[in-house]
């Protein structure tokens, strides 16, 4: 089906609830319904099978009106159809919870409910999931007449953490835990070795990225979202330039979107060997860690290389590309390339022949397609459980027209499955990058762009390594945004660990965790907290002081 | 006289303070020879060394709510139950300095002593993962026991002697590995459990629950149970490498025997993942013990029908 089918098919659907509709882009749908038609608007959406669930962006429309805007946005392939409902702006408005029509809403919904104020009625766990527990009741960080002032921490009794439920202990993992070297607290409830609830609460590293991009211009902006993620950092430039280019109408030269894309690839193969490494140290397969994060200095010298940098390449521009791919470079990629396919595939063979390993992984945590559908996953988790889910493929950007992608697919779904689709997904990267060198277009590496965007919005939409990242990008004529909404692959996973980990035993609840390849760093981005004065929490300036003394008392 | 040679044997040599070097020593092979193997450099000779001193100058934190008698003696308890059993065992290629009939059985529980301290270790403490941790190493005991135990019988009844020192003056005309080759598996596997060594360190799984039933301890409780680890690896090692690797013979061909097997554990530590407890036990009973109940029926009807 076409994308306009999709959204004729779509406009359709939503008929009797829209009170207005319109086509912003070609590929988008807005339909303006009220808040009360929501959950039958998402349930015709759900049954009728159109796509799924992505984000839900939340809105402030001061001062222009004085109202909110809750966007909930399906995609379907290459169509993005958003239901957008008006609040009012005073008091505490009121939503109606989605969550029993589509469960993978839980999260967004928790989401948008303590950042901008929103009471969602119905949802099943309204409790925070980012914001610290000290933050005050009432301040919504994403509100326009939020001021830094009004976070000051308020006294609060330290969280009960875990203890004795009858017969049934509560083991805490995280926030500081060997399992996990991330910042992310879950709290298995376990009958001896069984695991009988789960529960989990983000938000330890919350750096209020999205609410600093509304005072940062748009150059500005692309430096501070590559820091969204430490991984996969180049995703996040090129989806938001990608979608700042699309809102200034700028041509993209394709010798620069070739080279997006052959960056792109080696990021995915330096985070899937990471993942692998550290999946396996999961496990307690060490020699299988040390030896994949061996093999991955390799990719990362080579990004070094091309980019000089090892984590945050910096190569995207609005525009275009910083960085040519010279000849001498093109012979170290192939060299590269050919070493890391070779032992790509001698991973393969161990995760999907090793007896040990196997014990560990075969038909654990296993996730059927309609489960992975109605958990709203995504990225390599999806497909491993046959959910044919790639943006690259569904809605091809950049130069994924002229060099694509084949998907990599597995019907089985459990953590074995996660293993294979990834190493698979890799070998498939590696003939791609190969292509990009040998084929890459001629031209210039950027266009001029312009210091301030046209009013308007747009959706753009990216498959990092863990899945679609989705950016809600609103400008209202600026030098800056006035909205941008950042929703990470790992955010619509979670659903799928917490539901699964339930029945398994607690030396697989690692591994489970491991198997969707969380991204703590990019779930936490929204808020900042400058806590009470004391020793431990520093000024701007007084951060700068304190280095230069430092620094000067070295010399 | 006596008394004051006992003692010196206790303390000194062989037993004490060689016993703790050597284990210390055999440590460091294990570990080096992991990290060699993982593509790692691996540490230093004097690692395990430095770590023991290091952990004895620390602060000992005692978390509040548990009994101070056991906190405080169990360490203890389990580093004395393996030294006590080295006074049997054919260390360093040296005979044994005590023997008496049926020592290889008191040997036996004088080296599982450790395993149930730090079990009882982490009942006493009131952490979690210390009370999970220890759930799974006395799970784990009652798994590997009985086939390790079954493991070291076969060469006693092929002796026909329940004391160390006869099986050993046995096994140096006879290579039992070649005669009953798979006690010598179990006996290796069963080591590697005992000693709660990758692919059976799921009592201590780090990526679940921590450092298991010893994660409360620190300072020198820590490094008592540690050396109590290293001081079983040099006893129990010198037991396997004595009932099947051809007796004591000349101590420099002894340690070569008993590095062979560190290095054949430490391949296997590196070779393979780690099992989950139910899998451990059910690996223990379903293949373990059968194996070893068959040989020691094989070696029986052989020995009557010969005989």
């Amino acid at each position: 089906m076409t994308t306009e089918t999709l959204l004729q098919r779509a406009a359709e659907l939503l008929t009797p609830f829209a009170k207005d509709r319109a086509r912003p882009e070609s590929n988008r749908l807005d339909v303006a319904i009220s808040a009360n038609d929501l959950p039958a608007a998402a349930e015709t959406l759900s049954n009728a099978d159109w796509g799924y669930l992505s984000a839900i962006t939340g809105m402030d429309l001061a001062p222009e009106a004085d109202e909110l805007e809750a966007l909930y946005h399906f995609c379907d392939k290459a169509a993005v159809t958003t239901l957008r409902v008006r609040l009012p702006r005073a008091g505490r408005p009121e939503i109606p919870s989605i969550s029993p029509q589509i469960p993978a809403a839980a999260f967004f919904e928790r989401e948008l409910g303590e950042m901008l104020g929103v009471t969602v009625v119905g949802t099943p766990d309204p409790s925070r999931l980012f914001l610290p527990d000290d933050w005050p009741e009432g301040v919504y960080p994403l509100r326009r007449d939020f001021k830094q002032e009004q976070a000051a921490p308020v006294e609060t009794a330290n969280r009960p953490e875990g203890g004795r439920v009858g017969n049934k202990f509560i083991v805490p993992i995280g926030p500081q835990h060997p399992a996990l070297k991330e910042p992310g607290h879950f709290e298995f409830e376990v009958d001896g070795e069984i695991i009988t609830g789960a529960r989990m609460r983000l938000g330890y590293v919350h750096r209020g990225i999205e609410k600093a991009t509304e005072e940062r211009n748009w150059i500005q902006n692309l430096y501070l979202l590559e820091r969204v993620c430490g991984i996969c950092s180049h995703t996040h430039t090129s989806v938001y330039s990608q979608g700042v280019e699309k809102l200034a109408q700028v041509e993209t030269p394709p010798r620069a979107l070739a080279i997006r894309e052959l960056v792109a690839g080696l990021e995915r193969i330096h985070s899937h060997l990471l993942w692998l490494g550290v999946a396996a140290h999961e496990a307690g397969f060490d020699t299988l860690f040390m030896y994949s994060w061996r093999d991955r200095e390799t990719v990362m010298n080579l990004l070094e290389e091309l980019t000089g940098n090892r984590v945050n390449y910096s190569i995207c521009v609005l525009g275009g590309v910083k960085q040519d791919i010279l000849p001498e470079q093109a012979a170290s990629i192939h060299q590269a390339i050919g070493y890391l396919e070779e032992r790509i595939r001698y991973y393969l063979d161990v995760v999907s022949s090793d007896t040990f390993f196997l014990q560990r992984t075969r038909g654990i945590g296993t996730m059927t397609l309609d489960e992975a559908k109605r958990f709203g996953s995504l990225g390599p988790t999806a497909r491993a459980s046959g959910l044919r889910r790639d943006v690259r493929l569904d809605s091809p950007y950049g130069a994924y027209t002229r060099f694509p992608v084949s998907i990599v697919t597995d019907e089985r779904g459990d953590l074995e499955a996660r293993f294979a689709v990834r190493m698979k997904e890799l070998l498939v990267t590696c003939s791609t990058i190969r292509a990009i060198v040998d084929n890459l277009p001629a031209g210039e590496l950027t266009t001029r762009f312009p210091r301030k965007i046209p009013a308007g919005e747009t959706v753009s939409r990216v498959e990092a390594p863990r899945g679609e990242v989705f950016y809600f990008i609103k400008s209202g004529g600026g030098e800056s945004p006035t909205r941008l909404k950042i929703r990470t692959p790992s955010l619509c996973n979670w659903t799928s660990v917490l539901n699964k980990a339930v029945g398994h035993q607690l030396a697989d609840v690692p591994m489970l965790i491991a198997g969707m390849d969380p991204c703590f760093s990019c779930n936490d981005r929204m808020v900042t907290v400058r806590g009470k004065k004391d020793s431990r929490s520093m000024t701007w300036s007084e951060l700068r002081e304190y280095g230069i003394q430092k620094y000067q008392g070295r010399r | 006289m006596n008394l004051l040679t006992s003692l010196f044997s206790l303390m000194i040599f062989p037993a004490g303070l060689a016993l703790i070097l050597s284990g210390l020593l055999y440590e460091w092979a294990d570990r080096k020879l992991v990290a060699r193997f993982q593509n790692r450099v691996g540490p230093r000779w004097f690692q395990p060394f430095a770590d023991i001193l290091k952990l004895l100058a620390k602060e000992e934190i005692k978390p509040s709510g548990l009994d101070s008698a056991l906190f405080y003696g169990l360490p203890i308890l389990a580093l004395t139950g393996a030294l006590t059993s080295a006074l049997y065992a054919p260390i360093l290629g040296l005979p044994p300095i005590h023997s008496f009939p049926g020592d290889l059985i008191v040997t036996l529980y004088l080296l599982s002593l450790l395993t149930i301290s730090m079990g009882l270790a982490g009942w006493n403490a009131s952490s979690r993962f210390s009370v999970i941790g220890a759930t799974r190493s006395l799970t784990q005991l009652f798994a590997y026991e009985a086939p390790f135990l079954l493991a070291l019988l076969g060469p006693a009844i092929a002796a026909n002697s329940w004391t160390i020192r006869d099986v050993s003056a046995y096994a140096e005309n006879h290579w039992l590995i070649l005669t009953q080759p798979v006690g010598f598996v179990i006996a290796l596997i069963g080591l590697m459990g005992k000693l709660e060594l990758p692919p059976f360190d799921a009592p201590e799984a780090e990526t679940e629950i921590v450092a298991g039933a010893l994660t409360e301890y620190s300072g020198r409780g820590l490094a008592l149970f540690t050396l109590g680890k290293s001081v079983e690896l040099v006893v129990a090692v010198s037991l396997v490498a004595a009932f099947y690797l051809g007796g004591i013979g000349n101590p420099l061909l002894f340690l070569l025997k008993t590095l062979g097997i560190v290095l054949l554990m430490s391949l296997l530590q590196a070779l393979l993942t780690r099992l989950r407890i139910d899998q451990t036990v059910g690996l223990w009973w379903r293949l373990g013990a059968l194996l070893a109940l068959l040989q020691i029926l094989v070696l029986i009807l052989v020995k009557g029908w010969l005989a």
